[in-house]
């Protein structure tokens, strides 16, 4: 297991979302789960908690949560990961559904 | 539109959200408050926020009910000391309000990494679903993936009033694997689909009684048969429990000797087995007459 936090520069989230939190998902071999929640303290950083079942991917995990924040306005959120070994992309769909689901609603 | 999907292709939360009231579904001990199993993080296997089992309270044709759905994807949908608390709690709950309690099963059993535990809530919670059942609380149990009900969840899911199945759940106590790996290959090939599936399957349970409807694998199909079962429930006696030891009974002297699952289609009234093995839901079950 790998663990680790970290917080990244991004634009505001909308002051209305559609809810307070947003899971997209499962804890399955090669997916993952986000949780996006409203209310993270600065509301210009996304504050990320990632737990990995396979260490040694630091380096890809924050590139591809710093792409997130920078493409999408997710300040003043918390994401929490729970990971089996997802590939980078599913990552990034995970957190773009987690944040479809926060900001319009699960429809 | 989830309606459109069938019912085993989607995940546990969409099956909650495509089988109740739109927007009557409201969560207890959902994800953001953590309740994790101790357990797997000590082993370091990755958690999930809500322990593979979403719990919680909605209405189905405006009728409140309690409603669980397990996560198959998560460790095999199998049952932790966190996931097993929340299910005993779930029928609990169901006894004390008096409301119909429904399970979507997707479960292998105890989780190995928490055996003890897991096998006291399942225990516990089967005593839960017997005290819903004195207060004539129904306890209904729907099994429609391939994952299906397996190991202490298989006993589970025998104590709820009623069983929902698809051709696509399995109902059985040892898995396939496990069978092959006791009895050999010759015995059981776990490899065989057809033989597994006339085994375990959701048509042969049918057919014996064990599941009380068969339904389409669609989340209508399956809010249907709940629907129907909201109203009934009977408590376990002795009288009861003697009668069903006695069909028990009857069902191996006439089976216990059978070596191909296609003599059980027969004697239960299925004169086309490729039709039979063709046809889904309401279908199959035209094609068949019912024994006990």
């Amino acid at each position: 297991m790998e663990k680790f936090t970290k917080a990244f520069p991004s634009k505001p989230l909308p002051s209305k979302t559609a809810k307070p939190w947003a899971l997209a998902g499962v804890v399955g071999s090669g997916n993952l789960e986000v949780m996006l929640e409203r209310g993270g303290k600065p509301s210009d950083a996304m504050e990320c908690h990632v737990e990995t079942s396979i260490p040694g991917y630091k380096a890809s995990w924050l590139a591809a949560l710093s792409d997130f924040a920078h493409h999408y306005p997710a300040g003043g959120t918390k994401v929490t990961i729970n990971d089996q070994g997802a590939p980078p992309v599913l990552v990034n769909l995970r957190l773009r559904q987690a944040y479809d689901h926060l900001t319009k609603g699960d429809k | 539109m989830t309606g459109a999907i069938l019912f085993h292709e989607l995940t546990a939360r969409q099956r909650v959200a495509a089988l109740v009231d739109a927007g009557s579904f409201s969560e207890l001990l959902p994800p953001p408050e953590r309740i994790t199993s101790p357990y797997l993080a000590q082993l370091g296997i990755p958690v999930s926020f809500d322990d593979g089992l979403v719990i919680g309270h909605a209405r189905i044709g405006g009728k409140k009910i309690y409603l669980a759905a397990q996560v198959g994807q998560f460790v095999g949908g199998a049952v932790g000391e966190i996931h097993g608390a929340k299910l005993t709690g779930l029928f609990k709950a169901a006894a004390r309000d008096k409301l119909p309690c429904v399970l979507i099963i997707e479960s292998g059993g105890v989780r190995l990494h928490e055996g003890s535990s897991g096998e006291i809530a399942i225990a516990e919670t089967m005593r839960a679903i017997f005290e819903c059942r004195a207060l004539k609380v129904p306890t209904i149990a729907v099994i429609a993936t391939d994952i299906g009900a397996f190991g202490g969840i298989g006993i589970l899911s025998t104590c709820c009033d009623f069983r929902i199945m698809t051709e696509h759940g399995r109902l059985g106590i040892s898995g396939p694997i496990v069978i092959e790996k006791w009895m050999g290959k010759k015995a059981y090939d776990s490899a065989n689909r057809a033989l597994v599936w006339k085994t375990s399957g959701g048509k042969t349970k049918y057919l014996l009684g064990d599941a009380d409807a068969l339904v389409h694998d669609t989340a209508d199909a399956v809010r249907d048969g709940i629907s129907k079962f909201l109203g009934k429930s009977s408590a376990v006696s002795l009288v009861s429990v003697k009668a069903r030891q006695k069909e028990l009974q009857k069902r191996l002297k006439k089976f216990g000797a059978a070596s191909d699952p296609d003599t059980v289609w027969k004697s239960m009234g299925v004169r086309d087995i490729q039709a039979a093995s063709l046809a889904s839901g309401p279908e199959f079950a035209a094609l068949a007459k019912r024994g006990k």
